[in-house]
């Protein structure tokens, strides 16, 4: 089984954990995408919203176990493909809240370019980029590597 | 695609075409969002859509730049189930009538 193996600076990272809580927190009663068909039956859309919800619940929930105690002792957290699938998804989840909540300001083309002056924001916004760059950079991690685990499941 | 007409057919047409010409076809569009990384949108559309690298790289590149792509059309209960999988994924996708298969 293929399996990648990261090590993170825990000064960095460990603040942007109270981030990712955070939004666990506001993802557990909301989409990240929320349905956009708006000629669904009432029943049917609120079938669809519970299943999406389990799913990102359970997405969300394994994202955060990865920063577990070994994680604090070593500062590794490990990819292969039982979790990858599950974890890019969980990372743009957490991505889409992460727009919602915190980095409307910057304006979208700020935000798909990538092109912000961390400098010049404030700590809130600067914490929040930052969570957002780093939960960008493990979706990179696991599609340059994992790919083929992804899909061949 | 196969359209019913008022001529009486010999034998029953497959029951896909005769639901197509019943509910009509409907198309999965995609939109864009600024998160979702082109790397992601594109091993996304390669998982759901078996679309090889190529095709899955121009779909992204029509959200990316003309804000929606449309990335499959049929029947309406086929395309319902990609809209809730593109969900699980976290995409937006919204389902619409292709008026020009009618």
């Amino acid at each position: 089984m293929k399996r990648i193996e990261v090590k993170l600076a825990l000064p960095v990272v460990a603040p942007l954990l109270d981030v990712i809580k955070e939004l666990a927190d506001s993802l557990r009663k909301n989409l990240a995408a929320p349905i956009a068909l708006t000629d669904l039956g009432d029943e049917f859309h609120d079938t669809w919203v519970d299943e999406l919800l389990n799913t990102q619940n359970e997405e969300v929930r394994m994202l955060l176990a990865l920063f577990d105690d070994e994680f604090f002792r070593e500062g590794v957290v490990a990819f292969d493909e039982n979790n990858a699938e599950i974890i890019v998804r969980a990372c743009a989840a957490v991505r889409l809240r992460l727009r919602e909540k915190f980095l409307k300001p910057l304006g979208d083309e700020l935000l798909e370019s990538g092109d912000v002056d961390m400098m010049s924001l404030d700590e809130r916004l600067r914490k929040a980029f930052m969570c957002y760059l780093f939960l960008a950079t493990i979706q990179e991690l696991i599609i340059q590597h994992l790919d083929e685990s992804i899909l061949g499941s | 695609m196969t359209i019913l007409s008022g001529q009486p057919q010999i034998s029953p047409a497959p029951r896909a075409e005769t639901e197509l010409a019943v509910q009509g076809v409907w198309r999965v569009v995609v939109l864009n969002d600024p998160v979702n990384l082109m790397s992601y949108v594109v091993m996304v559309f390669k998982k759901v859509f078996g679309f090889d690298e190529s095709t899955a790289r121009q779909k992204m590149l029509e959200v990316h730049e003309q804000g929606r792509s449309i990335v499959w059309s049929g029947l309406r209960e086929k395309a319902e189930a990609y809209v809730f999988t593109l969900h699980q994924w976290h995409l937006t996708a919204v389902l619409e009538p292709d008026h020009e298969a009618h």
